[in-house]
């Protein structure tokens, strides 16, 4: 309180000073003055973030995007030859091309519903203040700030031959023989990286909900409870559309996030056999650093960028319809 | 004095000096008191094998600057996964070291992006020091006609066996042809052993089988793939190791399978009877399987003979070092008995063929790969030499699937090889 008195009284004083500062001509010039500092505040703040972000992010995107329409030679020295289109030409008729953009997209699909669904059943779960509430919610946190590299090779080997679960499946739940070779077959190795990608990002999640869950007005859902209002009927009716913006955020991040699928599929399968675990980043990572092919590497990466970017925009439309729905 | 007189003369004097600072540049030949300092990048201490680094650092480089006290040399040790992107990183930057130890895959790779001395024309004993290697290694180097590095270590694949796996099979000695191996396969049914693994189909992996049947992956000038990957000779030699796949004599591993268990630990473990694999397995199994006794056989000969694959490192000059003649000195140096021969009990086999019988005599487990390297053979050296991989690998998985021929697989994989040769 002292503070924001004292705040008042400062601001009041100047008004005093300015109120008396004779000669209308300069009092104004200093005001602009003032002003355009005032008003070049906000960018000032900015500006570090801003170059941060123009060097480390819209330079190489933009070279990128130049990148993929040459035949891009690495040295400096070198002439890259100008091809136009046909990196991207290149790409659409690239059969291993639609196979790592197929595999990104069940990668999508496979990871973003569970992560939402188990995320919002978790957050749901210990929501209540409890005493083992913090002990859940760092168990289940806790694979978010694991390294990747770390539990890829974890999932690796969880997954390998004679990894636990080929034991946990057959030798102790017998449902199959246990000799399932995970990361030889292209769906079962698939199955293997989503579920690392699963048990890795509901945590995330799951935090997300929990705190949109703390803004669900207790009044609308005591009221609903008068109504007559089940359990479900309170969750569907009042919680979900109190939280809806958190389940936009969520699935946008979810869905840009498992189209950049890459450390996990890497290091598990490294892509194989033969390339059909390849995803569109495994898949570029390959043209531009193995083969040294850059340009359609760079081609790739631009088709990536434009499909998460459109992904997401239609997303959000039809999320803010659907909220404006609800909301009546 | 006028102002433009002032001008001139600054522009003048400015002139000068960077004049100067690039004739210093380029012509440096360092003195005894100021000597110049040559960057050297290498994997030596891959893999936490420090042996190899430390002979570098401690004896063979204080040996070269006590001889040669104008130039200091600078070694800078990368792992392995992270040197080609490094190199490639640093390429694209113009701050490569002036000397590289290049995996031998690598020299065709950058001489084509033109960062490589052809040492073959700027070397005045070139030819000299080229005749003295073994010529499947030299042939690493040679891109467009020109040689772009010298071999610097090398080694190759031979079969790899146990006693364990000998007597499960009957045998008394390692399986020397085709028909031994594939006979021992048929004694293994049912045993839980499996008559072989390996880590993929590239390359590495399936040319030792291809040439010792005495198929080709291209013909010698590396002009075509039709007609020798696709041969008579070469779908056999596959079609064996096919057969053995389908009756599960053959680990997944080989099709890419990241979760088999690995040939370094399926062979001590008796789960594998025989891998292809290289000298340095002798470190690595004497560290992680004390009582494993491994036994070395060479490659099984079909009617092509005994043909394995050439590996090791080449070592490269870069276009941007400014001071070539110094580094020429070393990469003379490194072709010395002295460096060679101080490598080999790390596990670097010596390049030169004349060092052999000596490097037999100090590690006698090293004759059969010396031997084998007398026949093995490069792989194809071109820019491109991953995708061949590539193109090896996504052919060959479904034939080892059976969902293609074996000949069909090769066909396609010749045509697609044929394009990468059509690009040079």
């Amino acid at each position: 309180m002292t503070v924001l008195r004292s705040g008042e009284r400062v601001s009041a004083g100047v008004a005093e000073v300015l109120s008396a500062t004779p000669a209308p001509p300069s009092r104004s010039r200093r005001m602009s003055r003032r002003r355009a500092a005032t008003a070049a505040t906000p960018y000032l703040f900015l500006a570090p973030g801003l170059v941060l972000f123009a060097v480390t992010v819209l330079y190489p995107t933009l070279q990128a995007f130049q990148m993929s329409f040459f035949d891009w030679k690495i040295v400096g020295s070198a002439t890259s030859e100008f091809l136009g289109l046909d990196n991207y030409a290149r790409a659409f008729t690239d059969d291993h091309f639609w196979l790592a953009l197929s595999n990104s997209g069940i990668y999508m699909v496979l990871t973003v519903a569970p992560q939402i669904v188990i995320g919002l059943g978790l957050a749901l779960l210990i929501q209540k203040k409890s005493p083992t509430q913090p002990l859940f919610r760092v168990l289940f946190y806790l694979p978010v700030v694991t390294s990747w590299v770390v539990v890829s090779f974890l999932f690796k080997f969880l997954f390998s031959d004679g990894g636990l679960i080929n034991f946990a499946l057959g030798d102790l739940l017998h449902v199959t023989n246990g000799d399932t070779a995970w990361l030889a077959d292209r769906w079962t190795g698939l199955i293997a990286i989503c579920a690392l990608g699963v048990w890795k990002g509901i945590g995330w999640s799951m935090m997300i909900f929990l705190a949109a869950l703390q803004g669900v007005p207790q009044a609308l859902i005591e009221a609903a409870n008068m109504d007559g209002a089940n359990r479900w009927q309170r969750f569907k009716v009042v919680t979900v559309p109190a939280i809806w913006p958190a389940i936009l955020f969520v699935t946008v991040m979810l869905v840009i996030g498992g189209f950049n699928v890459f450390i996990s599929v890497y290091l598990m399968t490294g892509g194989g056999p033969a390339g059909r675990t390849d995803v569109l980043l495994t898949y570029m990572y390959e043209q531009a650093f193995n083969n040294l092919d850059f340009g359609y590497g760079s081609a790739i990466a631009v088709i990536l960028t434009i499909m998460v970017f459109m992904l997401s925009v239609v997303q959000m439309k039809v999320f803010r319809d659907r909220n404006g729905g609800g909301a009546q | 004095m006028k102002r433009s007189t002032i001008i001139a003369v600054a522009v003048a004097a400015t002139v000068a000096v960077s004049a100067a600072g690039c004739s210093t540049a380029s012509e440096a030949e360092g003195t005894a008191d100021d000597p110049v300092t040559l960057t050297f990048w290498g994997a030596y201490g891959n893999g936490g094998n420090s042996t190899q680094a430390e002979v570098l650092n401690d004896t063979l480089i204080p040996s070269f600057e006590k001889a040669n006290p104008e130039i200091k040399v600078e070694y800078v040790d990368i792992p392995y996964d992270d040197l080609l992107k490094k190199l490639t990183t640093s390429a694209a930057g113009d701050e490569l070291p002036d000397l590289v130890r290049a995996d031998l895959g690598w020299v065709p790779k950058f001489a084509d992006l033109g960062v490589l001395v052809a040492l073959s024309d700027e070397m005045d004993n070139f030819q000299e020091l080229a005749d003295a290697t073994y010529p499947g290694v030299l042939s690493t180097n040679l891109y467009d006609g020109k040689y772009y590095g010298l071999p610097l270590d090398t080694n190759t694949r031979v079969l790899i066996t146990s006693q364990e796996a000998l007597d499960a099979q009957g045998l008394d000695a390692p399986p020397a042809t085709f028909e031994e191996f594939a006979a021992g396969a048929d004694a293994l049914s049912d045993s839980g052993m499996q008559v072989f693994a390996d880590g993929g189909l590239g390359a590495w992996n399936i040319s030792p089988w291809i040439w010792s049947g005495g198929g080709a992956i291209t013909d010698d000038e590396v002009t075509t793939s039709t007609g020798y990957l696709d041969s008579d000779e070469s779908v056999a030699a596959v079609q064996m190791l096919v057969d053995l796949y389908a009756n599960d004599q053959i680990s997944n591993g080989i099709i890419g399978n990241a979760g088999a268990t690995s040939t370094s630990e399926g062979l001590p473990g008796g789960n594998y009877a025989n891998i292809l694999d290289g000298p340095w397995m002798n470190g690595i199994w004497s560290e992680q399987f004390p009582e494993f006794t491994p036994i070395y056989a060479p490659m099984p000969a079909g009617d092509g003979g005994s043909v394995s694959v050439v590996g090791g490192e080449d070592i490269v000059l870069t276009s941007t070092s400014e001071h070539k003649d110094a580094a020429m000195k070393f990469i003379e140096f490194t072709q010395s008995e002295e460096f060679q021969m101080a490598l080999v009990p790390t596990g670097q086999l010596t390049v030169i063929s004349a060092l052999g019988d000596q490097q037999v005599e100090l590690l006698p487990y090293l004759e059969l790969f010396t031997d084998q390297l007398a026949t093995a053979k490069a792989r194809v050296a071109i820019p491109q030499a991953s995708e061949v991989d590539t193109i090896l690998n996504e052919a060959l998985v479904p034939a080892f699937e059976g969902t293609v021929t074996v000949r069909d697989a090769l066909t396609s994989a010749a045509q697609k090889i044929d394009e990468l040769l059509a690009e040079e």
